[in-house]
């Protein structure tokens, strides 16, 4: 076992940038998932409405406001502010407030009247919380202008205790899991999804750093002279590879299962090992396909960052892939991260692991495997003509 | 003297194929990146209707208002539900298959059954609460006024918005943008390659190149002009990458060009220094080196939300401190001010604290590299 103990050796020789790069991702990969789970949970949970801080401003002070006011309460935490133009870009910058509330002097008494009048806001853009501040907003207004077209005569303080009642009422939710206690996939499912950035990024590192020592030309012409057959070379070779691969994958799986051990004890996890084991299979074939096409070391590192990030940019990896638009997702849907993706996140949301359930999850795996053996034969057929140079 | 070396200087550094690839082309292959990833961010988004299912029973049937209610919003091509009619069991599998987000059933009250908490979950959830607030309202004014119920019923669908928003600056507020700007920081910082470059070929125990040290001229002279070099190829580099976001992308920097262009020298330099620290101080082989730079920039990046905004503000919450102490994170900050506040109070902040850090990093990399002797035999 020459071959393969010669390739440990040299990836020992490595192993200090390696393991700098695999901290680095880990680092942000931990970092980024439990800040999302986090803010994920927050902001979606149905049953405990999260609040979110906003600045309520009023030129004026009357019942309908008030009712406003209260009904805000709902769904937002009054925050202080000074009513300066500075403290309140502050506010908005560092996110003290998501959401100001300007009401303009003689809102009520036009609102009354039924003219056309608006509340102003000031939002940090592309956030949930607007939402469902306008969503309150528009509720307790639009209710209340029925009440002033169709009840007849009504006074403010009548309107506002009829759409006090109203507002109150609330759908009842119930939670349907099949296991004993609501399990979470949301750190996993996010945690999986920023796997490919770590394990492109150190497969195609390593793989390719490798091959370029051992293919290089004088390295083997001498190692030809050997008396070892191609065959067993080459499957030493192979195998190095793959262990080289196995370990990255299983360092990348026990971390994510260690840091979320109380949500990892489930089949999604299993499946979402799976998937993910697929696509290191994936990865190493495209690591094996640039170390083949790479001719210089100093190359390495570029080509490993441009294509682990381009691909991870593009395939819903840092952006969800709902965010993305259409032309992109079709530019994605020709490489493998896109698939790993979209089949985490189906996985992420089982409950039932039947055939016809499960199967968007197996076509999705079966074309990363279509990946990998074309990367691989695009691979071998680059390697064949390299020996020939 | 400064013009040999600077001339000399520059030649040999642009044949380093490898430090011009970070330092220019990979944050221009970013930035297109970035592009495509977020082009669709700030646009109106496209909804996806979802999915849902209620249960057709006989309350169902019997309970108009709300059958009528949820087949209006299932119809037509901005709907909000596909919505499918289906027996418990049913919609019970298709809950636990993943096909639909919820089922509603109709009892003596609405109930809706879900897998999960989420978005889409969510939507159903205010659609129930929004129907039963109407329902409610429909009720009171019905008792009041039984003749207006067919004005009352046109005027339900017709809901106003009423809110409008109003900018808090001259500047729209722009979520986009503060990727584009981490792009730029990351960039000017990825001037530590040079900075490690200079460094790298004037240490004697470093490279062979250090053969300038034995030419008759201060050393401290000759490190300054050939840094002058380094500044000038990383200035134009910062010139390319910033015509490309400004012209081809349109990214938006506000008015504030000439401050634009301070911030980008000040980032250059800083980025400069940063390596020439690194380098002076970590006694490594160079892939180490480059590893620790090019790591040290990426987790500055990320706290300052190249790949995960709200990274940033999540920093500045939580440990504030580390807000200040991230240089990548004060340059995309200096960045924003430009584009985003009327007055330069919190810029003039950024680039007071970012000079700091140049300064730390020089003097540190001044007390490692003097009066270095060298016995190698």
């Amino acid at each position: 076992m020459q071959v393969f103990n010669l390739y440990l050796k040299i990836l020992k020789k490595h192993i200090q940038q390696l393991v700098i790069y695999i901290i680095i991702y880990l680092v942000v990969a931990i970092i980024m998932s439990s800040s999302i789970t986090q803010e994920i949970k927050a902001e979606t949970d149905i049953f405990s409405r999260n609040k979110r801080e906003i600045a309520f401003f009023s030129a004026e002070n009357t019942p309908l406001i008030d009712g406003l006011k209260h009904e805000l309460e709902k769904v937002a935490n009054f925050i202080d502010l000074p009513d300066e133009t500075e403290a309140l870009q502050d506010a908005l910058f560092f996110r003290n407030v998501s959401y100001i509330v300007r009401i303009p002097e003689g809102f009520t008494e036009r609102f009354m009247k039924g003219e056309d009048v608006r509340i102003e806001k000031t939002v940090v853009p592309l956030s949930f919380s607007s939402v469902y501040i306008d969503m309150s907003i528009d509720n307790y207004l639009n209710t209340a202008r029925l009440y002033l077209n169709h009840y007849g005569d009504i006074s403010q303080e009548t309107l506002v205790e009829f759409l006090k009642s109203d507002l109150s009422a609330e759908a009842a939710v119930e939670l349907k899991t099949t296991s004993r206690r609501p399990v979470s996939n949301i750190y996993a499912n996010y945690f999986f999804n920023y796997m490919p950035y770590t394990l492109l990024a150190i497969l195609i590192l390593g793989m390719s750093s490798l091959l370029l020592i051992f293919f290089d030309v004088d390295l083997r012409r001498r190692n030809n002279c050997a008396p070892i057959s191609t065959t067993s070379f080459n499957l030493q070779f192979m195998l190095a590879n793959l262990l080289y691969t196995l370990i990255t994958w299983l360092i990348l799986v026990l971390c994510c299962i260690l840091f979320n051990f109380r949500d990892s004890l489930n089949i999604n996890t299993i499946y979402f090992i799976i998937n993910s084991f697929v696509f290191a299979v994936c990865a190493f074939s495209i690591g094996f396909l640039t170390g083949n096409l790479i001719r210089s070391p100093n190359a390495v590192p570029a080509v490993a960052n441009v294509v682990t990030f381009g691909m991870c940019c593009i395939s819903g990896v840092f952006v969800p892939v709902e965010l993305l638009g259409d032309s992109v997702i079709k530019m994605a849907s020709f490489t493998p991260v896109y698939w790993y993706v979209k089949a985490n996140n189906h996985i992420a949301g089982l409950t039932r692991f039947d055939f016809s359930s499960v199967s968007p999850v197996l076509s999705s795996i079966l074309i990363q495997l279509g990946f990998a053996l074309a990367c691989f034969s695009v691979a071998l057929v680059a390697g064949k003509k390299r020996m020939f140079q | 003297m400064f013009a040999q070396i600077f001339i000399n200087r520059l030649k040999c550094l642009l044949r380093n194929r490898e430090t011009v690839f970070w330092t220019v082309a990979f944050p221009l292959v970013l930035s297109v990146f970035f592009n495509l990833a977020f082009s669709n961010l700030d646009k109106s988004e496209t909804f996806n209707p979802v999915n849902v299912a209620v249960v057709n029973d006989e309350n169902y049937q019997n309970n108009i208002f709300f059958k009528a209610a949820l087949n209006e919003v299932s119809k037509g091509d901005d709907r909000l539900f596909n919505l499918m009619e289906v027996t418990e069991e049913e919609a019970e599998r298709l809950l636990s298959s993943n096909s639909i987000d919820g089922y509603i059933t109709v009892g003596s009250s609405l109930k809706l059954i879900v897998g999960k908490s989420g978005i889409n979950q969510n939507i159903i959830k205010s659609f129930i609460d929004n129907y039963l607030h109407t329902f409610s309202t429909v009720n009171n004014i019905l008792v009041k006024n039984p003749a207006g119920s067919r004005a009352l019923f046109e005027n339900l669908s017709q809901r106003v918005s009423y809110t409008r928003e109003v900018s808090p600056s001259s500047a729209a507020p722009n979520n986009v943008l503060n990727y584009f700007y981490t792009l730029i920081a990351m960039a000017c910082f990825y001037g530590c390659f040079w900075g490690m470059r200079e460094i790298t070929d004037i240490q004697a125990d470093l490279s062979s190149l250090a053969r300038i040290n034995t030419a008759p001229v201060h050393k401290m002279k000759a490190f300054i002009y050939s840094l002058c070099a380094s500044l000038l190829i990383h200035l134009v580099e910062m010139a390319i990458l910033l015509s490309f976001l400004r012209f081809v992308l349109n990214v938006d920097f506000g008015s504030r060009t000439g401050y634009v262009i301070l911030t980008v020298i000040l980032g250059s330099i800083a980025g400069l220094s940063f390596g020439a620290f690194v380098s002076a101080l970590v006694k490594k082989s160079e892939g180490f080196k480059i590893g620790i730079m090019i790591g040290a920039t990426m987790i500055g990046s990320f706290l300052a939300g190249m790949m995960y905004q709200n990274m940033k503000y999540i920093v500045a919450k939580k440990v504030p401190l580390l807000s200040y102490l991230n240089p990548v994170n004060l340059l995309t900050d200096a960045f924003y001010c430009l584009y985003y506040y009327d007055t330069l109070k919190r810029y003039a902040i950024n680039m007071g604290l970012l000079t700091i850090f140049i300064i730390v990093f020089w003097t540190g990399t001044y007390l490692v590299i003097r009066r270095r002797k060298y016995a190698s035999i």
